[in-house]
């Protein structure tokens, strides 16, 4: 290695490294070498350096001085402490500068870098506890930094009142715990803010105020008590997330001040009281999930959020449901409602793009004949743990591509079969007073099924020849047993057995095979639980 | 309810003879399927992890760990069976070779709209030769019919 | 580029692993590495890096680091809505790859960029 600042041929690639030209200029890749320094004869038409994992601790005086074309500058993976001012001298035209995944605890504050043209700084996975005010002065340009995964106590407000031009930034993975009114005042290019785990328990009612542009918000795996109040300056706001923090309830109109709002995380909130207007006007929302906001009396007024997709409402006290709930959200394709008192249904007949409903564990007694009309997609329907003691005969009539059905612990005596040929999944345990025996022909697509008694799967077991309860249950276990300590023997694997297949015959027998799949039908008939239906 | 796993190599001529594995299917998922071998890492599973989009039609062949090897349990594996299959995959084969514990968390698959098979030992040691060899290969899953072995009971 | 950490570990593993297998490749990585899961063919393994590939960012959190891939239209990004370098024949603005730019800018085939 030559001596710093000497003259070095215009192409020259230094010996540890890789070069590529691009032009009049050089791509030098001198990654994973090993090297404790940087080499000396690089090229000054050096337009691409990557150093990354090699075990620099430290930058030499005037190792980057001649290197005028340096767009992209890769120093990540080494073992760097400090990096004063000067060591960056003369890098003009810097544009992206890669830190990561080194032992900085201090950034320069009295000699600043001067990288006037740099646009992205990787700081992530390092050590540091402060940015001093003065740190990024030398970088006006910059629109991406990234802090996360290091010591910081504070937000830099300081240092980042320089950067207006910054579009996006990473604080997570650091110890900040409050962020102060007017935090980010003059950073209203600002795009996306991350601050997930973190250990911030408080926010200013300001903290957001000069976020003008802000469309990503993340405050996941914090300690917030209080729903954070201050986003309501956030008129742009798209993706906020909050969840996993300590906050019990959503305010009454809690979003009015970000109308363009398409997801919202919160889940994993000890969440108990929602505003009935907390959700109004959001017309981008797709998803709103709830889950154990046991105060929740009334549904929610969703008054101009008519892009809903997915609404999931449950462990809550809801007994009823708005009659126009489906003028409301046209576009609902899953509802999920388990866990409530809900008594009656309305009519779901506007909601044609909904694919499952799950009502479980309510205390639904009728189903009527316009509850589930019209909604040719629905795939999943589970009614179980309620108090059904009668379905109108045309109650399914027209849901050709229903597949589930979940009636396990109703009142049933007897179930309309118009519109279930399509069911491949069947529940009815638990309505003991259904006793009438059904058909291949009344479900061709049936691959599990759930009957009250024993005798009602014979038709789908084949029970002509049914073996034992006891010996199903050795014949299972032992497959099981000699599954786990297999030994080639005991599979003759290779041998061309009786298996010898002719693959387009297999392929044939792919298209019309759907009908013969096994059926797994219980409980398993057997010599206690007999084919024969006792009450005849 | 046991599966066959007939398996065809693509590179080879056409008369290359297929081979025939076995396997177990979770109960409940028992079906017929076919499409190309393709390997998912245990970490491409999880709820975080990005779709991976195929053009073919394949089949997922998951190697599971030891619990000793700490791979992120990021999702139980009945979900992640689940995942693999909405994001196109024709049938899903665990080898569970490495982890024996997973045919009891796998042992109630209902809820699944294709066929999940586990493997072990020398059949899995097949597959995943296979598939460490890159060596193209369509694999048929097949519900293997055993002849009744128990006698006729009259009641 | 951002190639894989180099070397063998103990325990036969790429540099960055900390732990790994035959069939998978590493299964978790050495602190503050990034796991990406590499398509190889029928191959799907995990290598260690530190940074991610391009088309690819990394994602934190306390117990692992991620490599996740960028929206379609996207070179290289900060998170999957925000990207840093688009495609060729779009136009990068505010994070967002356009093929025409919004009113007042104009496109620049040099910077890839609405200026």
């Amino acid at each position: 290695h030559g001596s710093p600042g000497a003259a070095v041929p215009v192409k020259q690639c230094p010996s540890a490294c890789q070069c590529e030209e691009d032009g009049i200029l050089l791509l030098v890749d001198c990654s994973e070498q090993g090297l404790s320094s940087v080499p000396t004869d690089l090229s000054p038409l050096t337009s691409y350096l990557d150093l990354s994992m090699n075990n620099i601790s430290e930058i030499q005086p005037n190792a980057f001085r001649n290197l005028h074309f340096l767009s992209e500058l890769r120093l990540s993976g080494n073992h760097l402490r400090h990096i004063p001012g000067p060591m960056l001298q003369g890098l003009y035209n810097l544009k992206v500068l890669m830190l990561q995944n080194n032992q900085l605890e201090r950034l320069p504050s009295e000699d600043p870098w001067e990288l006037p043209n740099l646009l992205s700084l990787r700081l992530d996975a390092n050590l540091i506890m402060e940015v001093p005010a003065r740190t990024l002065s030398g970088m006006r340009s910059l629109r991406h930094l990234w802090l996360d995964d290091n010591a910081l106590t504070e937000i830099p407000v300081s240092a980042l009142n320089d950067l207006s031009s910054l579009q996006a930034m990473t604080l997570a993975l650091n110890r900040i715990t409050l962020i102060p009114d007017y935090a980010f005042r003059n950073l209203s290019n600002l795009v996306v803010l991350h601050l997930h785990n973190n250990m911030i328990r408080t926010l200013g009612q300001n903290c957001f105020e000069g976020l003008h542009s802000l469309e990503t918000l993340e405050l996941n795996f914090n300690d917030l008590q209080e729903f954070p109040v201050a986003i309501r300056t956030l008129a742009k706001l798209q993706e906020l997330g909050f969840h996993n923090n300590n906050i019990k309830a959503i305010p009454e109109r809690a979003f009015v001040g970000n109308p363009l709002l398409q997801t919202i995380h919160f889940y994993e909130n000890p969440i108990q009281f929602v505003g009935r207007s907390a959700f109004q006007f959001l017309p981008k929302l797709h998803t709103l999930s709830l889950n154990g906001a046991t105060e929740i009396r009334e549904f929610p007024d969703l008054k101009g959020t008519t892009s809903l997709q997915v609404l999931t409402l449950t462990r809550a006290g809801l007994t009823s449901l708005p009659y126009d709930l489906c003028h409301l959200l046209p576009k609902l394709k899953v509802l999920e409602l388990s866990h409530n008192v809900i008594e009656e249904l309305p009519s779901f007949y506007h909601c044609t793009s909904l694919q499952e409903i799950g009502l479980q564990h309510n205390l639904i007694k009728q189903i009527e004949m316009n509850t589930f009309q019209q909604l040719g997609s629905l795939r999943s329907l589970d009614l179980s743990w309620n108090s059904i003691n009668s379905i109108h005969p045309d109650a399914f009539f027209s849901l050709q591509s229903l597949i589930k059905l979940d009636l396990t612990g109703n009142r049933l005596s007897n179930l309309p079969m118009t519109g279930l040929t399509s069911l491949t999944h069947l529940k009815l345990k638990g309505n003991m007073a259904l006793s009438r025996s059904f058909g291949l022909e009344d479900f061709p697509n049936i691959r599990v099924i759930e009957m009250p008694y024993a005798y009602q799967c014979c038709v789908f077991g084949g029970c002509s020849s049914y073996r034992s309860a006891s010996q199903w249950e050795e014949q299972m276990g032992s497959e099981e047993e000699d599954f786990q300590k297999k030994s080639p023997s005991l599979f003759p694997i290779h041998t061309d057995n009786n298996y010898d297949l002719d693959l387009e015959e297999f392929q044939l027998a792919i298209e019309e095979s759907k009908l013969q799949t096994s059926i797994q039908c219980t409980p398993i008939p057997g010599p206690f639980k007999p084919c024969d239906n006792l009450f005849d | 309810p046991r599966a066959t796993i007939t398996v065809k190599l693509l590179k080879q001529e056409s008369t290359g003879r297929p081979i025939t594995l076995e396997g177990l299917f979770v109960r409940g998922s028992e079906g017929k399927a076919q499409g190309k071998l393709m390997q998912s890492h245990p970490l491409s599973l999880c709820n975080t992890s990005e779709d991976e989009r195929q053009e073919s039609i394949f089949i997922s062949i998951v190697k599971l760990e030891s619990p000793e090897s700490k791979v992120p349990q990021c999702q139980p594996l009945l979900d992640k069976a689940r995942l693999a299959l909405q994001r196109g995959a024709q049938a899903v084969i665990f080898d569970i070779s490495d982890d024996p514990s997973a045919a009891q968390e796998l042992r109630d698959g209902s809820s699944l709209a294709d066929p999940v098979v586990l493997v072990t030992s020398s059949d899995a040691d097949e597959l995943m030769g296979l598939v460490n060899k890159n060596e193209e290969a369509m694999v048929y899953i097949d519900i293997m019919i055993d002849s009744p072995t128990w006698p006729h009971y009259d009641v | 580029g951002n190639k894989q950490v180099s070397g063998v570990s103990s325990q036969g593993c790429q540099g960055g692993c900390q732990t790994c297998s035959v069939y998978n490749g590493c299964l978790t990585c050495k602190p503050k590495l990034f796991i990406h899961l590499e398509r190889d063919g029928m191959r799907q393994i995990g290598v260690c890096l530190a940074s991610c590939p391009n088309g690819f960012y990394g994602t934190r959190s306390p117990d692992r680091n991620d490599c996740i891939k960028c929206g379609s239209e996207c070179d290289s990004c900060f998170n999957r809505n925000f990207c840093l370098r688009c495609r060729a024949g779009s136009y990068l603005h505010k994070g967002k790859c356009m093929e025409s730019c919004p009113d007042g800018l104009v496109p620049s085939d040099t910077k890839k960029e609405c200026v």
